[in-house]
């Protein structure tokens, strides 16, 4: 057995035994509090089972081990709808990356208390008028010549879980004089200083995760500037590749094929089961043939990263594929489903009900890299053709016409 | 579990790209098309000399006891540039037949030929719209076959065969061998005359059943299924080169003063092709490493479905992208579509590859 199987084995035991305490079904029926403080108790949970940080340093309060270790660990996590999603985010970009920029000490305290779920970061990125051009961004920084501190002021949106986060990460303009990559610094924030509001921004199948975050005169000093003055979007840019490879769901977190097969068995037309209709089959099967092809490219990426090698594309062709494929699959079971298909429950999830899962796809296509982007990404850095025409390009900030 | 490709893998996909694309002509390929019955005869003798048309018999019958996904790499390098040689494929297929279900007679008179590629060798199992008929018209009674075989790919060329006729207690396979009396063709004419497609007519014809094959539509949809997985190679090697093919163009073509690849009505669909060709790749190479598993059958289908998928689309797109260009003779284009459309009914249509996935799935429910 080589040390990753036994490494699996572990985790996989030791996450079977959370289950009952900490899976989908333990999780059915509890309120948001309830479900953020169970969601809380399972990280303490396992930063004491030493599956948290699997692949930071261990003076960071990690485990120093590699990131296939951590992806090994995640794939079996991801199978059981433990309450992690609160803090993903604080875990994958904000607190590593502070942890890159800041000295000794208070930076170790925050991040044990990240993972132990005590505290949340947040990332304060898009704005209204800043999302795929995340250089767009108007959030201003201005610096008191007095005593170097930055005034904030501005309007950051769609923030994941900013309503119960302690700290965060931001970027905002600097200096609106020089080309829009280039006017740009990075800070820390803490969410409860004055001048800092949050207001929730319900989507649209009803779910309040994301909000818009208002900074009104928020006075930070310079001592929590990450990286240069000027050097925001390079920060930026390195907070989102921090996780170069994350483990995956060819489901796209929606109901599974089999979750197909067994409804369109159970449902009948003219007293047939629907899996006998042509039509059915050949969503489901090409809808399977997709998720296999992304299964198997996800595991060819794991073998190339514990062969040492970087993943390439197939992060961006998984998330560009799963969620329409998802979409797609979701709305034709809902069409089967005929005139009961209009039926919403209040309680169920994305993993496990149709209309959910298709009521929340669109997020999934624009959050995080819209397709578009990601075509983009695929037609310039693979394939290597030529990037979009930018009007804006080396334009001074203050001059690209609004 | 799917596999990355090891040195010796990545030795064997080099060498037959670049012997297969040296050996590459448009202006040959399109004589092929004009002319019923001929084939790549040249670069077939080439393929026996390289050792890979005996990539997947055991040494014992002069093979080189290699898998499906060695097999796969060479056919996908035949795929990029659309050889005019089915027989590597049906070949194939014959010889994994015989392999499987054939006696040890019939394996020694036929499976080192076939390794060496002396003789060439189909399977006939589709009857009209069935790939593999219940109750096939092609009849064995008393060891003579009557009837027919419609459309068999390298039939026209083919020295023998193994065929699902119907018996005297139901389905068989039986070997056929195709140079005796009693045996006729008939070239077809198709859109990729290359195939050397012909119906296969039997009037009293000695034949032998496979004695391995109880169940003949078990063993004929086995067979179908290995042959659906090399195919799957050839598409994705095929479709790679319409990739490619198409981006290299985007590049240098130029419209309103720009090369039409920055155009995203263009560049996004070149990057929706890429991710087709690369999720055919994934199924291929996945479906190869479960030969012999109890989901093998399940993952050759879906490496199926995504091939098709593949091939079609991208050599669609890639006409587009050419603009006139691309729908002309001179052009290459027209053969990659011709080739997308003929692998992807030979070895099965997407509604049987669909029907073998939900069945698939089904038994793996309960």
């Amino acid at each position: 057995m080589t040390d990753l199987t036994a490494y699996r084995s572990a985790a996989r035991a030791w996450i079977e035994g959370k289950i009952a305490e900490f899976g989908r079904e333990a999780r059915r029926g509890l309120t948001p509090a309830e479900d953020l403080a169970l969601g809380r108790r399972y990280l303490a949970a396992k930063y004491e089972a030493g599956y948290s940080g699997i692949s930071w340093p261990r003076e960071n309060g990690g485990q120093g081990l590699s990131p296939t270790e951590k992806l090994a660990f995640d794939r079996e996590e991801i199978l059981h709808g433990f309450p992690t999603e609160y803090f993903s985010i604080s875990l994958g970009m904000p607190v590593p990356i502070m942890l890159r920029y800041l000295p000794d000490g208070w930076k170790q305290e925050r991040a044990i208390a990240a993972l132990r779920g005590d505290e949340i970061w947040c990332q304060l990125f898009s704005e209204p008028a800043a999302g795929s051009d995340l250089a767009a961004l108007r959030t201003r920084a201005v610096q008191d010549p007095d005593n170097g501190d930055w005034i904030l002021n501005g309007q950051k949106l769609w923030t994941s879980w900013a309503h119960l986060a302690d700290y965060g990460v931001i970027v905002a303009r600097s200096d609106p004089n020089v080309a829009k990559h280039r006017g740009l610094t990075y800070f820390w924030v803490d969410m409860k200083a004055p001048g800092v509001t949050v207001r929730p921004v319900t989507l649209a199948a009803g779910d309040a995760h994301v909000n818009e975050v208002y900074f009104d005169d928020v006075r930070i000093p310079d001592a929590q500037r990450l990286g240069p003055v000027g050097g925001g979007f390079g920060v930026a840019m390195e907070t989102l590749i921090i996780e170069r490879y994350s483990a995956t769901d060819p489901a796209a977190n929606g109901p599974s094929i089999a979750r197909a097969l067994a409804d369109a068995t159970r449902m009948t037309r003219d007293g047939r089961p629907l899996i006998e209709d042509g039509r059915v089959r050949e969503r489901i099967a090409r809808n399977f043939a997709t998720q296999a092809a992304l299964a198997s490219i996800h595991r060819r990426a794991l073998l190339s990263l514990e062969a040492g090698t970087q993943p390439g594309s197939e992060g961006a062709i998984h998330k560009l594929v799963s969620v329409r494929n998802r979409q797609r699959l979701s709305e034709f079971m809902i069409d089967i489903e005929g005139v009961s298909g209009v039926r919403w429950n209040e309680q169920a999830t994305r993993k496990d009900d149709w209309a959910t899962s298709w009521l929340t796809a669109p997020t999934g296509r624009i959050a995080g890299g819209a397709d578009e982007m990601l075509l983009n990404t695929i037609a310039e850095r693979i394939l290597g053709l030529p990037q979009d025409h930018r009007p804006d390009k080396g334009v001074p900030f203050n001059e690209i016409p609004g | 579990m799917s596999v990355l490709l090891d040195e010796a893998q990545l030795q064997i996909a080099d060498e037959a790209q670049r012997l297969v694309s040296a050996h590459y002509s448009g202006e040959r390929l399109k004589g092929y098309l004009l002319e019923r019955g001929a084939f790549d005869r040249e670069l077939w003798e080439r393929f026996g000399a390289q050792g890979w048309t005996a990539i997947c018999y055991p040494e014992a019958f002069g093979g080189l006891d290699l898998g499906l996904l060695e097999l796969g790499l060479v056919a996908e390098a035949c795929g990029g540039a659309v050889t005019g040689v089915a027989a590597l494929t049906s070949s194939f297929a014959m010889g994994q037949s015989l392999l499987y279900f054939g006696s040890e007679e019939q394996k020694a008179d036929w499976l080192p030929q076939l390794a060496a590629g002396s003789v060439i060798g189909v399977v006939a199992f589709a009857e009209g719209q069935d790939m593999l008929p219940r109750a096939p018209r092609l009849r064995l009674e008393a060891g003579r076959l009557s009837g027919s075989k419609p459309a068999v790919v390298a039939g026209g060329i083919a020295d023998g065969a193994v065929v699902l006729a119907l018996g005297a207690d139901g389905p068989v396979l039986a070997l056929v061998d195709l140079s005796q009396r009693g045996v006729s063709r008939t070239l077809l004419d198709t859109f990729d005359n290359s195939r050397c497609t012909a119906d296969l007519v039997f009037d009293d014809v000695e034949a032998h059943e496979l004695p391995g094959s109880i169940d003949a539509l078990a063993a004929a949809r086995a067979i179908l299924r290995l042959q659906a997985v090399i195919i799957g190679f050839e598409q994705v090697g095929g479709a790679q080169k319409m990739l490619t093919t198409a981006r290299d163009y985007a590049l240098t073509r130029r419209a309103f003063g720009q090369p039409i690849g920055a155009f995203q009505s263009v560049k996004h669909r070149i990057a929706e092709d890429y991710v087709l060709v690369e999720l055919a790749r994934a199924n291929a190479i996945h479906a190869a490493s479960r030969s012999g598993e109890s989901d093998f059958g399940l993952y050759a289908a879906a490496a199926r479905i995504s091939a098709t998928e593949a091939y079609d689309g991208v050599s669609r797109d890639a006409v587009q992208v050419h603009g006139g260009i691309g729908v002309t003779w001179e052009a290459d284009l027209h053969l990659h579509q011709r080739r997308a459309r003929t692998l992807a009914v030979e070895a099965g249509p997407l509604i049987f590859w669909e029907d073998e996935v939900i069945t698939e799935l089904q038994g793996a429910a309960q």
